[in-house]
């Protein structure tokens, strides 16, 4: 009975492993293949004759799509970067007030937050673009950093603020008399018993920040900001774009939140976790 | 004592905490100032934006048919006449009922297999999260490979197979099966996290209930139904109401896969369109207000209809 339960559970392990990953495995596969061999019939389901051409053309090619390529790559660094870093600074702030002070109209204010959770992201869109025209701020980073940090605030205060909330209480009063003041405490005290959760959130930040597309498609009109997924989803559309090289592309962009997944992993599920559930 | 002095005094004043009504009676700052940043960005650019859809849904706001003026119900009567927003309307049902059916099978059928420590469980994990850590519109690169008529990998089996000439072209002829086809692409991305809303839920139960169950002679299945199911509830409410909110706003995917063609177009895919291409600003807004609206009511019935009963 257990031996069937165990094998059961093997099939369904390698199930997992198969739709997780053969998609990825495919990509990669095609990425070091000759366009030819990438179109041949029936399909090499091993990358015969592998080269790395796709890549070096990517990452040192004076062409067109390499330029664009590497360019939006550098967008996609800086925009998530930004994004992430004043994400998480303001709501470190924010969560350590509401989860451990007491202030008039604190349960207004922290459940305002919340509640701009529940709207699908792309409520916004519209006025979002337009405020940021009126502003000036289309087609610059300020213009996407500032839409990226108001999208991600609301969750990031929320996972920050189940952790700190689950710190134990006291350590303020300890700290306070020991003569230091309420930042200090903040800096010295609570800052690294909440470092998991601020690592979670900066994770998880950065990975949403990396994902979007629809929002700096709409905010960013040339290659000064366009982000890695909005230059490869143009090159998609382009058919003389080779699969190949573009196959490339896509296992480049997938490169930073693969090995991000992987190595932190523990973090993020915990932070997805917190953020989910009450 | 002016404000600005305040903050710095409190900070100085902290030894004895509690101590001093006198103190406590001031309106403390601090927290105020801590917040006073997220507050001032969800303001602005979450609640402003949020009250110009409502408003504005009711104005005819259009760049090349200037200036802005009221226009009352026009911009919903002309949502409702136009062919390829009600088409979008279908197809974006079918990509709920898909995504939403798909990812929470698989999410409870995935957390099941994991329920029980074994060893490698956490690399398993890992690797499973990584479709969800990806761009959507990378995702539909790699799947495109996948679909792809000439050289994609189903073509290509399918050839093996002998089950056909292994020239299908499966995205953007037949309706159903290119939505569920993109969809399928977009519970590749989601799924993950379903599996861990469940699984999280699944290790709270005490194993001692599944070890009474089986003195009882239950059967494995009998011990699924009636110990896993219901106490997973939560975590799948929890996950079928993310799974609503992704797939009724779905974008990515088929907009990569299939372009603007309306065999798959998603409702958000036209509020782009409307907004963006033909520049009617007033019926993209009321088209997201709807879009809005209805993901707010779903999620609401999801969470009545699979939350309540775990109370029972």
């Amino acid at each position: 009975m257990t031996k069937r339960r165990t094998g059961l559970r093997g099939l369904g392990v390698a199930l997992l492993l198969i739709w997780s990953l053969g998609p990825v495995y495919w990509a990669i596969k095609t990425s070091l293949q000759t366009e030819t061999d990438a179109r041949a019939r029936p399909a090499h389901y091993l990358p015969t004759n592998a080269t790395l051409q796709n890549y070096s053309t990517l990452l040192s090619g004076d062409s067109d799509i390499p330029a664009q390529v590497r360019r939006s790559a550098v967008n996609i660094v800086v925009e998530c970067g930004a994004a992430t870093i004043v994400t998480v600074v303001l709501a470190t702030l924010a969560a350590y007030a509401f989860a451990r002070m007491r202030f008039r109209g604190r349960n207004v204010l922290f459940y305002a937050v919340l509640a701009t959770m529940a709207f699908p992201a792309y409520t916004t869109l519209i006025p979002l673009y337009r405020i940021m025209s009126t502003f000036g701020l289309v087609n610059t980073y300020t213009g996407i950093v500032l839409v990226y940090v108001s999208g991600f605030l609301p969750l990031a205060t929320w996972i920050l603020h189940n952790y700190f909330a689950s710190l134990p209480d006291g350590i303020e009063e300890a700290g306070l008399v020991d003569g230091a003041r309420r930042l200090q405490v903040l800096w010295h005290l609570l800052l690294p018993l909440a470092r998991p959760g601020i690592i979670s959130t900066a994770l998880i930040t950065f990975l949403f920040a990396w994902g979007q597309f629809l929002f700096p498609l709409v905010l960013s009109s040339d290659l000064s900001t366009q982000p890695l997924t909005v230059v490869i989803a143009a090159l998609q559309g382009r058919h003389v774009v080779p699969s190949t090289l573009l196959n490339a592309a896509g296992v480049l962009a997938i490169v930073v939140p693969a090995v991000l997944a992987l190595a932190f992993n523990r973090y993020i599920v915990n932070g997805l976790l917190a953020g989910s559930t009450k | 004592m002016t404000v600005t002095s305040t903050t710095a005094e409190v900070t100085t004043a902290g030894p004895a905490p509690g101590t001093d009504p006198v103190r406590r009676s001031r309106v403390d700052l601090l927290p105020y100032l801590l917040v006073a940043p997220v507050m001032i960005f969800i303001a602005c650019l979450a609640l402003v934006p949020a009250v110009f859809t409502i408003v504005q849904s009711f104005y005819k706001v259009d760049a090349l048919d200037p200036p802005t003026r009221f226009d009352g119900l026009g911009n919903f009567v002309r949502l409702a006449k136009d062919h390829a927003v009600i088409g979008s309307l279908g197809n974006t049902a079918l990509y709920v009922v898909i995504g939403v059916t798909l990812s929470t099978l698989i999410g409870i059928a995935a957390a099941v297999v994991l329920q029980r420590p074994f060893r490698g469980r956490s690399l398993v994990i890992a690797i499973l999260i990584l479709p969800w850590a990806m761009p959507g519109v990378v995702e539909g690169i790699l799947w495109t490979g996948i679909f792809d008529p000439n050289a994609g990998l189903i073509n290509s089996v399918l050839s093996s197979l002998h089950l056909s000439d292994g020239n299908a072209v499966l995205l953007g002829q037949n309706r159903l099966l290119t939505i569920a086809l993109i969809e399928l692409v977009q519970v590749w991305q989601i799924a993950p996290l379903s599996v861990l809303l469940i699984l999280a839920v699944l290790q709270l139960i005490p194993s001692e209930l599944y070890e009474a169950a089986q003195i009882d002679g239950c059967s494995a299945w009998g011990a699924f139904r009636r110990i896993t199911l219901p106490l997973a509830r939560p975590g799948i409410a929890v996950t079928m109401v993310q799974a609503v909110i992704a797939t009724l706003n779905v974008f990515d995917q088929p907009y990569v896969l299939n372009g603007a063609a309306n065999t798959g177009a998603s409702v958000t895919m036209q509020t782009y369109f409307i907004s963006f291409q033909d520049l009617d600003f007033g019926k993209g807004y009321a088209l997201s207000l709807l879009i809005t609206i209805v993901t707010l009511l779903v999620s609401l019935v999801v969470v009545r209809l699979v939350y309540r009963r775990v109370e029972l």
